[in-house]
């Protein structure tokens, strides 16, 4: 069965009219937009929609790419962190000039098999240290507009399906700011947590709602089929015990649990365009440590590498194909330790890109150096807008063509970093 | 196109969803969707003006407000709402009592670091502060100052909990209280020279050199005009509050002439020579003043209580008379109130607004009339983790515009699930479970044992939604239990025992309970 819950020529229009709203500059903060006509299915692929699932995972608290993806060329990266720099011995993968953390470890067969890629000296067009708005703008990136939607929903607007099950926030109900807007997502905390409380064959809650619906006014009856048919598709999804393929093994943390869901969604070809996924506590003032397991630093990527490594395992080869996988963090770290052996809010940042189709292996974008003169107020200077690169990624793998009405203004970035479909 | 007709369209749908609070009159040309022919919202609710009234000006009706309102009537019991310390709130306060962190000053929080008896930085005042809002407005009689409050805390947002405002959002939250039904123009002063707002929007970190734009830009763009400013008006309202900064020692406000920016400004329509930098606080301040009684800002306000209480798309013509009232009372709130709940658009309103997650928990617990836990904390715990996992934890919206207030922001199915789920559990006693509630569910809500299955539905429903199902959802329900509406109900029935909560958790799932 694949009737979308709006597979019907007025959602069609509807989408185009949110569109045109977009462009209108409104914004809401989250959800679904509301009148939608209940058929009370749906999982439901757009047959328009032939991109890549686009995977977003938001490193949330300023990721250190500086500690992630080591310029172990650069002297000055050395000198400025006598405590915390990662020795060029420990490195691994990388190239000529970089080297990964020791704690990527589990991803390292991804970039020497060539499907994981990095991307440095990335952020945002101005620098802005504060945890909140730097967030914020990097989800809703428009700076100099008053766009208040998120990119990603914006993304929807221009090639989405109307389907709720389109975009999924996972591993929450909260509204997702990237995802904020008029297109229809669904924030869904676990597959197998999405239960109806006391719902069973003897008591047909569910059903009985549906009844209760029938008659009510458009947006709520909406809402309602959207849930009561969702949760009777996940239920199917729960009915097979879920076995990661290819012997993936997921950590039981919430990146890895919300990972695997997704791979679920994926598998089960349900119509999902794009995925978020937070990954958080990268705000490491303190006591980041050297690379070593029990260090904060190398833990936490050991930790976010071994989940995305059996995420990559899990899909194999021929879902892989059709995924591109994107982190992102509001900012990177300063390039100098402070006294308490962890980094202050800094400005450019490492982002990585893993997928069947990511020319991998390597570390892409101009590095600006490091010495004082190099710097941003202290911080890596920024050389790439990470919308450029994300950019590119939406033209090549998820038939964008006209980025203007997701990233206003931005050109894609040219690096090359993913072959075009 | 009356109000609740345009409910049914894409267009209300989407026209709603311009920011929060912001009167985005768009026309997108967005074909309306053939609504089967659903009834008018209006009908899933009581016509009764009194209950209307309570939906829209509290956290829901309960029992004891629907009896003091109809004892009153509307103009009394407005009247005594909009005079809050007037009214005793018993049950709020032995709550409150276990939350003493909750109502801190800044000088105290420190005072108590300094003692060793708090943690510097720690979180604890912010999640009492959470506790605190959700049970004022689960309990608090003051119910009006409450809702106002919550609108405030959205239109002036200050995450919380959130690291930074650590030793501030707790007194910020006070000043909020004192101010929520008051003039807006006192209100934006003190929320300017408040050091949770300095510090949540970087205005403390902003200097002479190097101005930080972030709270000037959101004055504009949030807190008065909107839309209509230019990026020169953000960079003056930006230099000109060069200066307002918070103490590192105190964590108190302090203004720092050393670091004001002086030289002429222009924003939008007030001009300021702004040759000294001493007199540069009086200068914000007077921008502040300009601004608070600036006509687009009194349509911003009004436009955003009309959202709050009349409809997601309010009717133009209520916005104007409001906007008069805000202007010919220098921004005082209370008679905008007066006028806004004796509005001809305002009685026609309803069904025109549905209930956000956290307005749905409030409502639910209010509705059932259970009361607080005897001791102890945990079940607001309980309770403000279920308002989080609906995505509405009170105070706690991250971005600067609040959270949103117009029901397609809400129409999430993850969401719906929390709440249908929230309504059994909590209607159960199962979690939380220890809310004080009648020995008998069945009893406690429509007294004797109804004679059937028909009449026990009916009862339930217009005991929790204040109307009667319609005959289908009747019979839809009675199915549930295997049964007719006709069945005759037995007192040792599941439906009459361990079932029970059941209809009710159902009941409050129905668009009638998700209407306000």
């Amino acid at each position: 069965m694949t009737t979308s819950v709006c597979g019907c020529e007025d959602n069609r229009q509807a989408v185009l009219s949110r569109r045109r709203l977009l462009a209108a500059g409104a914004g809401v903060a989250a959800g679904v937009a509301g009148a939608t006509v209940d058929t009370g299915l749906a999982f439901a692929a757009d047959p328009a929609y032939a991109g890549d699932v686009l995977v977003l995972i938001s490193l949330r608290g300023g990721f250190d790419g500086l500690s992630a993806v080591v310029p172990a060329g650069d002297p000055a990266y050395y000198a400025a962190r006598p405590a915390i720099g990662v020795p060029k011995a420990q490195l691994i993968g990388g190239d000529a000039f970089f080297g990964l953390n020791p704690g990527l470890a589990p991803l390292l067969p991804y970039w020497t098999g060539g499907k994981l890629a990095a991307v440095h000296a990335v952020g945002q067009p101005a620098p802005n240290r504060s945890h909140f708005s730097a967030m914020e703008e990097l989800e809703r990136a428009a700076p100099g507009t008053s766009l208040r939607t998120g990119w990603l929903n914006r993304m929807l607007g221009t090639v989405g399906s109307g389907d709720p099950f389109q975009a999924v926030a996972m591993g929450t109900a909260m509204p997702a700011r990237v995802l904020g807007g008029p297109a229809p997502y669904v924030g869904v905390t676990a597959i197998d947590r999405m239960v109806l409380t006391g719902d069973q064959a003897d008591r047909p809650i569910a059903a009985t709602m549906t009844r209760l619906f029938e008659d009510a006014p458009t947006s709520l009856r909406g809402t309602a089929g959207q849930l009561t048919g969702g949760l009777r598709q996940v239920a199917k999804l729960r009915a097979q015990a879920y076995t990661p393929a290819n012997g993936a093994v997921y950590p039981g943390s919430d990146l890895g649990n919300a990972l695997r869901d997704v791979a679920r969604l994926i598998k089960t070809n349900s119509g999902l365009l794009s995925a978020t996924v937070d990954s958080g506590d990268w705000d490491m003032h303190e006591n980041l440590g050297v690379a070593a397991p029990g260090k904060r630093m190398y833990d936490q990527l050991k930790a976010f590498a071994t989940a995305l490594a059996a995420f990559a395992a899990d899909l194999g080869p021929d879902h892989l194909r059709r995924v591109t996988v994107i982190t992102i963090s509001e900012f990177g770290r300063r390039v100098a330790q402070n006294g308490s052996g962890g980094l202050d809010h800094g400005y450019g940042n490492a982002m990585f890109v893993l997928g069947g189709n990511v020319k991998g292996g390597k570390v892409y974008g101009r590095w600006p150096g490091l010495t004082e003169a190099q710097l941003r107020d202290g911080d890596l200077a920024v050389t790439t807008d990470y919308r450029a690169v994300i950019g590119e990624i939406l033209r090549s793998r998820c038939g964008v063509a006209d980025l203007n009405g997701v990233f206003p203004g931005v050109t894609a970035a040219g690096l090359g970093i993913v072959t075009a479909r | 196109m009356s109000i609740s007709e345009q409910t049914l369209t894409r267009r209300g749908v989407m026209g709603g969803m311009a920011a929060a609070g912001a009167a985005a009159a768009l026309a997108t040309g967005a074909p309306a969707v053939a609504a089967a022919a659903a009834p008018a919202p209006a009908a899933f609710l009581p016509a009764d003006p009194l209950l209307h009234l309570l939906r829209r000006a509290t956290f829901g009706p309960g029992p004891s407000s629907i009896a003091e309102i109809r004892r009153l009537g509307a103009k009394a019991w407005l009247d005594r709402q909009l005079d809050p310390s007037s009214i005793a709130d018993p049950v709020a306060d032995g709550v409150l009592a276990r939350l003493p962190l909750a109502r801190l000053g800044i000088d105290e929080i420190r005072a108590r670091v300094a003692a060793g008896t708090l943690k510097q930085y720690g979180w604890e005042p912010m999640w009492q502060l959470g506790y605190a809002a959700l049970t004022r407005a689960l309990w608090s009689e003051r119910q009006l100052l409450e809702v106002m409050t919550d609108l405030w805390s959205n239109h002036l947002n200050v995450t919380c909990p959130s690291g930074d405002v650590w030793d501030s959002r707790t007194d910020y939250d006070t000043m909020i209280r004192k101010h929520a039904l008051g003039k807006f123009s006192d209100l934006l002063k003190a929320s300017a020279r408040h050091p949770a707002m300095l510090t949540y929007l970087d205005n403390r970190y902003s200097t002479r050199a190097a101005p930080n734009e972030n709270y000037g830009r959101e004055l504009l763009e949030l807190h008065t005009v909107g839309q209509g400013h230019t990026e020169a008006d953000v960079k003056n309202a930006a230099r000109l509050f060069t200066g307002l900064t918070v103490d590192r020692a105190t964590g108190r406000y302090r203004y720092d002439a050393a670091e004001h920016a002086t030289g002429a400004i222009r924003v939008l329509d007030f001009q300021h020579a702004n040759t000294t930098a001493t007199g540069g606080e009086a200068a914000a301040l007077a921008l502040l003043d300009h601004l608070a009684l600036h006509p687009l800002t009194a349509r911003r306000i009004v436009t955003r209580l009309c959202v709050r209480f009349v409809a997601d798309e309010p009717p133009a013509s209520l916005i104007t008379t409001l906007v008069k009232v805000y202007l010919d009372n220098r921004s005082a709130i209370a008679p905008v109130l007066r006028a806004l709940f004796g509005s001809a658009e305002f009685a026609a309103s309803i069904g025109a607004k549905t209930r956000t997650p956290y307005e749905d928990l409030a409502a639910t617990v209010r509705i059932l009339g259970y009361g607080p836990a005897t001791s102890g904390t945990k079940f607001l715990e309980s309770l403000y983790g279920m308002a989080r996992d609906a995505g509405q934890a009170p105070l706690a919206w991250g971005p600067p515009n609040g959270y949103p207030d117009v029901a397609a922001a809400w129409a999430s199915p993850s969401g719906l699930l929390v709440r249908w789920n929230f309504h059994l559990s909590i209607a159960a006693g199962w979690w939380p479970e220890t809310l004080v509630r009648p020995a008998s569910l069945l009893t406690g809500t429509v007294g004797a044992l109804p004679a059937t299955y028909g009449a026990l539905i009916e009862k339930t429903a217009v005991r929790l939604c204040g109307i009667a199902p319609t005959a289908k959802q009747i019979a839809a329900l009675a199915e549930f239990y295997g049964k007719t509406p006709a069945s005759p109900l037995k007192a040792n029935d599941p439906a009459a025992g361990w079932m029970y909560p059941y209809l009710m958790g159902m009941l409050l799932n129905s668009p009638s309970f998700a209407l306000r």
